[in-house]
């Protein structure tokens, strides 16, 4: 090993020049792949310099930046700070930094808009209650399996049942059928028949 | 031109490369990856002051070298260092010590370095280049305030005698190594 560092600096010459080859070749190869989510940059060219990581030395991925400029990747810089949480300070230029204060970067073509904050630390994932309806099902309770049912036996009239019978609530009246279930007016009459079938049906069965 | 000895490394380089751009489907920001750009960046600088280079097929070992600075009494002298990488590098700091014999305030005999950003001041943005750099300034402007050779530190006001020991500390402490 007596040589080994020494030459370090003789080598420069000929991987200098391998590594301008290589350089050269990428950026042609990365141009399609650019909308890969893991991003596939593969060795970060000198064009791109500007964009690494100051922490991997890579270009940084799920980029956040901070208040004093410094880019970094999301998991990088989450890294940094868990590993020291009494000196929450930009690696860069010491200046304050915290989780909250750090700006996601999102590039033309990146395929996920996800603030990368929220990948790390895993959070759980905040709730996305269905849009509500408007549909007259939450008056008898019945969930959607139900509706979907009703509707295959053959457009069975709950709409209509249920601004026929409100149960109080005046808001159902002439509530337009849904956009996504035209109904036509035979359908619509067909529709009370079997309302007035099942009626009966269940008062019958009351009586019974 | 030390060109024709450093061919035979250059099969050795890219099958690294290879082997590291690999890892990096699966994680990408591994430690190997980050070292392995380092040590581009080391030989792509062209630096004639500091150099380094892994010791072996291990990347998490290195070899560095400092030239002792100009116009100090390290001047001509040259300094092998051992650079050990943490699992976790460059979220700590590497462990670097004087291999070559270094009679200076702030290496120990057994060349244990007591440099700020080494410890307490380390940020990931340092590198194996930028600390090589910071230890060659070391060499010439040390903290003579925490020592961790007192003798150094008092001697460091009498250059000519300082010098002396320098020449003296590096003669007989690689005798006892090389035995
Ligand atoms: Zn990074
Ligand atoms: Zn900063």
């Amino acid at each position: 090993m007596h040589m080994r560092p020494d030459e370090g600096e003789g080598s420069g010459g000929p991987m200098n020049a391998d590594e301008a080859e290589v350089r050269q070749r990428r950026p042609m190869d990365e141009e399609g792949a650019s909308a890969e989510p893991d991003g596939a940059t593969g060795t970060s060219t000198q064009q791109d310099g500007h964009f690494e990581c100051n922490i991997c030395l890579d270009t940084a991925k799920d980029a956040v930046v901070s208040r004093c400029g410094h880019l970094f990747c999301w998991p990088c810089l989450y890294q940094w700070l868990e590993t020291r949480p009494n000196r929450q300070t930009c690696p860069v230029c010491k200046a304050g930094i915290s989780k909250d204060n750090v700006i996601p970067l999102y590039g033309r073509g990146s395929s996920n808009q996800q603030d990368p904050r929220e990948k790390l630390p895993p959070r759980p994932q905040g709730e996305r209650p269905e849009p509500e309806t408007h549909g007259p099902f939450h008056n008898f309770g019945l969930g959607d399996g139900g509706f979907q049912m009703s509707f295959g036996i053959g457009a069975f009239p709950f709409g209509f049942f249920a601004s026929t019978f409100n149960i109080g609530n005046g808001q159902f009246g002439g509530h337009p059928p849904r956009p996504n279930v035209p109904q036509n007016p035979e359908e619509q009459f067909l529709s009370k028949v079997f309302l007035w079938v099942a009626v009966l049906f269940m008062f019958w069965l009351l009586m019974a | 031109m030390a060109s024709q000895n450093i061919d035979p490394m250059l099969p050795t380089m890219q099958n690294k490369e290879k082997k590291v751009n690999a890892t990096r489907r699966k994680d990408g920001h591994s430690v190997t990856m980050r070292l392995q750009r380092e040590l581009m960046n080391v030989m792509m600088s062209g630096s004639t002051e500091v150099s380094a280079f892994p010791e072996g097929d291990n990347i998490f070992k290195w070899i560095g070298t400092v030239k002792g600075p100009k116009g100090t009494v390290y001047e001509g002298l040259s300094f092998k260092l051992t650079l050990e990488f943490p699992a976790d590098y460059p979220f700590s700091a590497p462990t670097i010590k004087f291999k070559t014999p270094c009679f200076h305030p702030n290496v120990d005999e057994q060349g244990n370095i007591c440099l700020d950003i080494l410890k307490e001041k380390w940020s990931a943005i340092h590198s194996v280049s930028s600390i090589l750099v910071s230890l060659q300034s070391l060499l010439g402007e040390p903290n003579n305030d925490s020592p961790l050779n007192p003798l150094a530190a008092d001697t460091w006001n009498n250059q000519a005698k300082f010098k002396e020991l320098v020449h003296e500390f590096l003669k007989k402490n690689s005798k006892n190594k090389s035995s």
